[in-house]
């Protein structure tokens, strides 16, 4: 975003925006940022609250009529952060143990099964709108197809394309259907159980590790799973060798 | 709050390169008019598109038109980073890509009006100087849309 306002602005155009990470803006100086205190992926603060949304693009918007630069404010406001003890539950009750006989393609579309009606849910609370749609593929196609690669022990290296927009539709899925119900979710706990309790999640830290066993992969590697992922994927499986 | 030592090893050597990145004297380009005035683009880094248009590829400096007149709603992700909250986004459009608070700004004449067209970037995989080209092209676009003002959001 700080190369951006910075090659607009080169050009003659006004810019102002916000800032996510401080440091970033620090050191890269964009004409003016408005840091915000908010989690990634929120640069708003908080979803379907016009009225804190509107201050901090107040805030940013002042910031325009500057004299003189670069501007680096600090908003004084953190986003409201969703009550964890009413927050809606998670509507799906994800098996404990893991079906061995299944295989990954099995897991993987039974728990489409299991997240199907409450995506569904999601899609008349939503008014129709979702995230899904970046495959030209279903998502359920799409599962069935990593659950073939996992099982057969392959990587799709020769479809990255497809394997990239296919993990973005199931993501996208899983997490409109854990936050089908109405209600303000907290957006950490949404993160914990797609990547702990989830065999999406699982399917994809696993992709991440053996894209990360080639060096030549390492990269890509990243996009996949975060970190924690990868860890909580580490410490199930130390845990299952512990106690077999 | 976001501290670099929040985010992951790999992801703060990434930023702190972008840091190091040289890109010249910091431009600046001093207020003309009052805000009332200023015709204003959106553009975000989040990596948004509809799903007619081209996704996004892992590192790619490249750029989607949003048109004002179409309907966010309808607007889809494809962003590399795994490293941040998409729940939101899901929740509500604006919350990334503010959208209707701008219409809002131009009804109430807080602004002086939106551009015809908003535009997207993926921010994630690539340094600055990337940027450069399609930056250029996006502000020659901007210029013909008489836009005077950009609002950036980041993911």
């Amino acid at each position: 975003m700080c190369a951006l306002s910075h090659y607009l602005e080169r050009e003659g155009i006004q810019t102002t925006g916000i800032s996510l990470v401080r440091e970033n803006a620090v050191h890269m100086r964009p004409p003016r940022s408005l840091w915000v205190s908010f989690p990634l992926g929120r640069p708003l603060g908080t979803p379907n609250d016009a009225e804190f949304q509107h201050g901090v693009i107040a805030a940013a918007l002042e910031l325009l009529a500057r004299p003189s630069g670069p501007v680096l404010a600090d908003y004084p406001y953190d986003a409201p952060a969703a009550d964890a003890s009413s927050a809606p539950a998670c509507p799906v009750s994800f098996p404990k143990a893991v079906d061995d006989d299944a295989g990954w393609r099995g897991r993987l579309a039974d728990e489409f099964a299991l997240l199907k009606p409450w995506h569904e849910l999601s899609l008349r609370r939503r008014r129709g709108r979702t995230l899904v749609g970046a495959s030209s593929d279903d998502v359920l196609a799409n599962l069935q197809r990593m659950g073939e690669l996992l099982d057969a022990d392959q990587l799709p290296l020769d479809d990255l394309k497809w394997f990239k927009l296919a993990t973005e539709d199931a993501k996208a899925f899983a997490i409109e259907a854990l936050t089908a119900q109405p209600g303000e979710h907290d957006h950490r706990a949404v993160q914990r159980t797609l990547w702990r309790e989830t065999q999406l999640g699982a399917a994809l830290a696993e992709f991440h590790q053996r894209f990360q066993q080639d060096p030549k992969w390492r990269l890509f590697a990243r996009i996949v799973a975060p970190r924690e992922a990868v860890a909580a994927a580490g410490d199930a499986s130390n845990n299952t060798e512990a106690n077999p | 709050m976001v501290r670099l030592s929040d985010l992951p090893s790999y992801e703060q050597e990434h930023l702190l390169a972008k840091n190091s990145a040289t890109r010249g004297p910091a431009p600046w380009v001093a207020p003309a008019k009052p805000l009332a005035e200023l015709r204003i683009a959106l553009i975000t880094t989040a990596g948004l598109h509809f799903r007619d248009n081209p996704a996004f590829d892992f590192a790619d400096a490249s750029f989607r038109p949003i048109a004002g007149d179409e309907d966010a709603d309808n607007l889809i992700m494809t962003h590399s980073s795994v490293n941040f909250d998409r729940s939101g986004f899901a929740e509500d459009v604006n919350l990334v890509f503010p959208i209707d608070r701008f219409r809002e700004l131009a009804a109430a004449n807080q602004i002086g009006s939106l551009a015809s067209v908003h535009y997207s970037f993926m921010g994630a995989g690539l340094l600055p100087e990337a940027y450069k080209q399609t930056a250029v092209q996006v502000a020659g676009l901007l210029k013909q849309d008489q836009v005077d003002a950009v609002f950036l959001t980041p993911v």
